[in-house]
């Protein structure tokens, strides 16, 4: 059963940041509202302060994929059928277009937001990883400020954000990756479509042509509380040469880390030599490239 | 609140409240009670629509967000008597059993026909991974899709 709340459709950022700064405590912004329309309807502790939705799909400002010389820019209100249907995005960030491509279903990706996938901050959530990969930014805005923070850095705990509640994420601003940079996605869920990740990893490397490692970023969903880059790990694998050996020595030592993050769980027996053998799989790619 | 939206082809306006559901507004206000609710957390595909020509999971739209929208319920996709051609191929491959998936089937089989007219397996898979089905165990409707997409290449 619903509970009561009013909804208001702002056509202006300033109208809506301006509401937002008076009783924001109450407010709950809403753009696809796969995870917040379900929250509601379910009674989740989450929402339960809930007396007004702010549905903020006819702002300008967080519409709309834009394409620069050095980044792309995606409005918060962007769907990810909207990122589906960019070739621009389909070839310059295969990662994401291919995580896109595995969410919900049909219904769920023409209405889901990507800036809802990292604001709710599930464990599970598939553009994450993929999005720490490509170094992506986001721009929050409020009636008194605007700031721009890694994603890494805005992702704080399991459904938890650096987002005040007087804020909205306007803008994710990714970087354009030099073409030296190749990777891949993996997902496991225990159905095909509408399946929750039990795993995601992302991999993204430089490897020279004499199989030097340039530059790798390593990123994990699910398997660990939050989605989380594995900065020691690829500080590691700088400059080494990648051939099989070390990619064993890499998913070993991946193992151990996501031990350390998430201590060890009941699953752990299953899913970590699942989780060794995909990145091992995923890092033999890159050799390939 | 009132919102106005466009209904199966017709302009409608409607008084209803901030927390109402799309689906519960289709079925309770107007009738269309061809919108099922299956599961109400967007994973079984029986209440699907379609919003502007995209299909939508009606149980996770608020009425008040269809305002000023194109819907379309299973209602609205036949000719008047004249089954769509997506119907009459459910009907003649066996795709229904019990019925309760079949709305939402057609219509995401119609939006995909719609942006794709020429479908391969896979797309179909992928269009109607959405939509639960414990009947038939979409072989026929798969075959049923397949169909209608050459009936209506042909037709061009």
């Amino acid at each position: 059963m619903m509970p009561r709340f009013e909804i208001i459709f702002p056509d202006n950022l300033s109208d809506a940041l301006s509401v937002l700064s008076s009783g924001h405590e109450h407010m709950q912004i809403i753009a696809g509202g796969t995870d917040v329309i379900t929250g509601l309807g379910q009674g989740s502790n989450r929402f339960k302060n809930t007396k007004m939705l702010i549905d903020i799909n006819n702002i300008p400002e967080v519409n709309g994929i834009e394409i620069g010389r050095e980044k792309i820019s995606i409005g918060g209100a962007v769907t990810f059928s909207d990122i589906l249907q960019s070739e621009f995005i389909e070839r310059s960030f295969p990662l994401l277009w291919k995580s896109v491509s595995t969410i919900g279903s049909v219904q769920i990706r023409n209405r889901a937001t990507i800036a809802g996938n990292f604001v709710n901050n599930a464990p599970c959530a598939d553009t994450v990883p993929v999005l720490l990969v490509y170094n992506a930014t986001i721009v929050i805005e409020s009636m008194s400020s605007k700031r721009e923070i890694s994603l890494y850095e805005f992702l704080s705990g399991p459904y938890k954000t650096k987002l005040s509640r007087n804020e909205i994420v306007t803008r994710i601003n990714i970087p354009i990756p030099n073409k030296n940079l190749n990777g891949d996605f993996y997902k496991l869920g225990r159905r095909r479509a509408v399946a929750i990740s039990r795993i995601t990893l992302a991999v993204l490397a430089d490897v020279n042509s004499e199989s030097k490692i340039n530059e790798i970023r390593i990123a994990s969903g699910a398997v660990t509380p939050i989605g989380t880059r594995f900065f020691d790990l690829e500080k590691i694998a700088k400059g080494k040469k990648a051939d099989d050996q070390f990619f064993k020595d890499m998913a070993g030592k991946l193992g151990e880390k996501i031990i350390e993050v998430t201590g060890l769980r009941w699953s752990s027996e299953y899913k970590l030599p699942v989780v060794q053998q995909v990145f091992y799989q995923l890092l033999k790619g890159i050799e390939r490239g | 609140m009132e919102v106005r939206f466009k209904l199966n082809g017709k302009e409608v306006a409607t008084a209803t409240a901030s927390n109402i559901r799309l689906i519960d507004l289709l079925r309770d206000k107007f009738n269309l009670t061809g919108t099922k609710e299956g599961c109400g957390i967007g994973e079984c595909g029986a209440c699907t629509i379609l919003m502007d020509g995209r299909a939508v999971n009606s149980c996770l739209v608020l009425a008040a967000q269809a305002n000023g929208k194109e819907i379309i319920t299973i209602e609205g996709i036949a000719d008047g008597d004249i089954l769509h051609p997506l119907q009459r191929r459910f009907l003649s491959n066996g795709a229904i059993q019990c019925g309760y998936c079949t709305p939402g089937m057609v219509l995401s089989a119609s939006a995909l026909l719609s942006q794709n007219p020429d479908p391969s397996e896979e797309d179909i898979k992928e269009a109607i991974a959405g939509n639960l089905c414990r009947c038939t165990g979409y072989k026929q409707i798969i075959d049923a899709v397949k169909e209608t997409a050459k009936e209506l290449q042909l037709k061009q």
